[in-house]
């Protein structure tokens, strides 16, 4: 990089919020230096699974066993050869936690993260999302309420385009949308019977970022039902990066972006309360060199946004600047996931799917919405679809063949997303003994569910299976597996948003409270984690601080 | 001239780490790092490295096409899952998965060698039925787990392969629609995933 290059910002990762914090800065005139640690991936050409079935990807999209156990870890069970250009080896690149509290950390390993491979189900919080913590005495209150987010909520959707069916519940607000994709038979049918024998529970359409109309002006196709979202979409018809905010912060010219560059840690004047600069190592060459700008914007991703805070300390010190009240790496969250629960729906076997939709039906959450009786606080809500699969067949030979040319009956199956309190003492810290290939401390986790998320799974499990069986469903049978935190990569917290300074690390913009310059707008700014999926809000959050940066730098105080 | 290139950063990684264990464990920590330090894990997309005999991959390939035989449309010799089947065993498998395997194609050749005195391989299509149809009603000592594991084998090979995908059921073009109540009468062949 040339000495003469300046910026006005450093935006640090590049997935869901690194994407739109370059955006919105490069839009309202700031020239801004993007960074990530992972390879460089072009919209279109280097997805290189792109509309190809399976015969054309390695061992047909099956991951090696021996392979996933050695170097893929965390993500066993995600991870298959065709998405596997786009994660972190794990073996290379490790993380510490203390046996048996493991933590299941997915991390991508390229320019535009996990907006290339997330689920892209979309829904706003809920006003009683962001005044949960106050009512119950939870975690710290949020800064801020839904009515300070609801207008970039609108902003954000309207630019990425999100699918969805209008519903006017109060704990699921609406968003911008474009049509829903359609229920098909069997969840139409599950609809009516469901909500009839549960009064106030409600089965709706999914609510995705996978757009149903063109977005000429963007250069986006609509979804073309492939369901291969996490092989890259060249249509562009999912939100992602490349496909969405990277072209629009490249249009300003104003946009640097430097691929295989970890950022190690942030350098800071604790007598201005400043930072000061930003440490990267080029990946390739081992070369460290510090840039500077006016500010920050932390889009690592939760966990290693933490993980660079930790590690932006004093010389000789192990204690981070941004640590001074003890709250950074405390109460990291995710989503309680390792709930399903399925049954067979009788009928309409006239009937059957043509295409494959990107996502199906939801429940949103029914439990501790009015008064809290349950021995649990907070909900949860189910994703799920209704489908027909081709018969199995018993034996062997032409007749097994033949017979699996027909479906077999309808099938419903969901799982439940619910949320994890906020604990103190879930927390992430760095293991000074053990250091990854650029000489930084490994990230140690220190993150266990307690008796509210076994509760709550408990229920969701009971409730789920109870549905079904009074719907209608026949052979009901569910399963709850042990959730290991971070298998629903939902991981947040631990650089908490709180009007008090003494017990959080951002402010209501998303200011660092020891560095006004200092933005951290992914999902480590979770003082609470709702029970819906989050990159919806990190979106809305970042444009948010995005808008009052620039407000801020205009009147000189930044 | 990749293989050369293969050869020569190989031997370039050897040297580095013959003289950093000279050092013992004063190592200078990036020259240790830059030993342990191996590329991205690349999944084998070329042949398969051989895991069978000629007699086992014979009679695998015929055991899978009494699985998935040609009838109206092509079996699983066409559709190439004998090799499929060799490569999920060789760069796939950890080992005692690939014993389930083994262990069944040793069983059904004793068991053929002592009704028919002929190799598996060598017995006609009935028994070769015969052999299979023991094997799935677990009266084959040594192949409990080996039916379920081999029908797997096969009838993935078949339905992710060109002839499964594209001859055996219909894969969806596109640009695609989405219609939620299709008429069943209408589906000719059933829709690969």
């Amino acid at each position: 990089m040339a000495a003469t290059d300046r910026f006005d910002a450093i935006v640090i990762g590049s997935g869901i919020s690194g994407g739109w914090a370059a955006k919105e800065l490069t839009e309202k005139g700031l020239r801004v230096l993007m960074v990530d640690r992972g390879r460089m991936v072009e919209h279109g050409e280097d997805y290189p699974f792109d509309g190809k079935p399976a015969y054309e990807i390695p061992a047909r999209d099956k991951m090696p066993a021996a392979l996933a156990k050695r170097d893929y870890f965390a993500l066993n069970g995600w991870v298959s050869p065709s998405t596997q250009p786009f994660f972190i080896n794990d073996r290379l690149n490790p993380y510490d936690y203390d046996a048996p509290n493991k933590f299941n950390w997915v991390r991508p390993s390229v320019v535009g993260g996990k907006s290339l491979t997330w689920g892209r189900w979309s829904f706003r919080w809920a006003p009683t999302d962001y005044e949960a913590n106050k009512r119950e005495g939870v975690g710290v209150d949020w800064p801020i309420r839904y009515d300070d987010v609801a207008p970039w909520y609108s902003y954000v959707e309207k630019y990425i385009g999100v699918s969805g069916g209008k519903e006017n519940l109060d704990y699921l607000p609406d968003s911008e949308f474009m049509p829903p994709f359609p229920m098909n038979v069997a969840e139409k049918w599950l609809k009516g019977r469901l909500e009839g024998e549960f009064p106030g529970r409600k089965l709706i359409n999914a609510r995705l970022s996978n757009i149903t109309e063109d977005k000429p002006e963007q250069n986006r196709t609509r979804c073309q039902k492939r369901s291969q979202c996490s092989h890259g979409c060249s249509f562009g018809a999912y939100f992602s990066t490349q496909a969405v905010t990277l072209p629009a912060a490249r249009a300003t010219g104003r946009l640097t972006l430097r691929s295989d560059t970890w950022v190690t840690n942030l350098e800071y004047d604790p007598a201005k309360k400043r930072v000061t600069g930003v440490r990267m190592v080029d990946a390739k060459t081992g070369r460290a060199e510090v840039v500077q700008a006016r500010m920050v914007f932390l889009c690592a991703s939760a966990m290693s946004s933490l993980h660079i805070l930790l590690n932006s300390r004093p010389k000789d010190s192990e204690r981070s600047w941004f640590h001074s009240n003890g709250a950074l790496g405390s109460a990291v969250m995710d989503h309680i996931f390792r709930v399903g629960v399925q049954g067979e729906i009788p009928g309409m076997t006239e009937l059957i799917e043509y295409g494959r939709r990107p996502g199906g039906v939801y429940v949103p959450r029914f439990r501790n919405l009015k008064t809290e009786e349950l021995p649990f606080k907070r909900g949860y809500g189910y994703q799920g679809q209704a489908f027909r699969q081709p018969a199995m067949v018993d034996g062997f030979g032409a007749d097994m063949k033949h017979g699996m040319r027909e479906y077999g009956p309808w099938k419903f199956s969901m799982g439940a997303f619910g949320e994890c309190l906020p604990y103190d003492d879930n927390r992430v810290m760095l293991n000074f003994n053990k250091q990854d290939r650029f000489g930084t401390p490994l990230l140690r986790f220190d993150v266990t569910f307690r008796d509210n998320e076994i509760k709550m799974m408990d229920d969701a499990l009971e409730q789920g299976q109870l549905m079904l069986r009074r719907a209608g469903l026949v052979n009901v049978t569910g399963g709850r597996g042990k959730h290991v935190p971070g298998e629903a990569i939902h991981e947040m917290g631990g650089a908490r948003m709180g009007r008090d300074p003494n017990t959080s690390v951002l402010n209501g913009w998303n200011q660092a409270h020891d560095a006004p310059n200092l933005f951290v707008t992914d999902g480590a700014q979770m003082a609470s984690v709702s029970c819906v999926n989050p990159s919806l809000t990190f979106m809305a959050m970042t444009a948010r601080a995005a808008d009052h940066a620039i407000k801020q730098m205009k009147a000189g105080v930044i | 001239m990749s293989r050369a290139r293969g050869v020569a950063m190989i031997g370039r990684r050897e040297t580095l780490a013959a003289m950093v264990a000279a050092f013992g464990a004063s190592a200078f920590a990036p020259l240790a790092r830059a030993v342990a330090y191996k590329p991205d894990p690349v999944i084998n997309t070329g042949p398969p490295a051989p895991v069978f005999t000629a007699a086992q991959r014979a009679l695998v390939a015929a055991l899978s096409e009494r699985v998935m035989p040609t009838t109206d449309t092509p079996g699983a010799i066409t559709a190439g899952v004998p090799a499929y089947i060799e490569h999920m065993l060789g760069d796939w498998a950890i080992d005692d998965e690939r014993a389930t395997i083994f262990g069944g194609l040793a069983a059904i050749d004793a068991r053929s060698m002592a009704d028919y005195r002929v190799p598996a391989v060598k017995a006609t299509a009935a028994q070769q039925d015969a052999l299979l149809t023991l094997a799935m009603n677990d009266k084959l000592p040594g192949a409990t787990e080996f039916f379920p594991a081999f029908k797997q084998l096969v009838i993935t090979g078949y339905f992710t392969s060109e002839v499964g995908i594209t001859q055996e059921r219909e894969y969806l073009p596109v640009p695609g629609e989405y219609d939620g109540a299709y008429p069943y009468a209408k589906v000719k062949r059933i829709f690969s995933a």
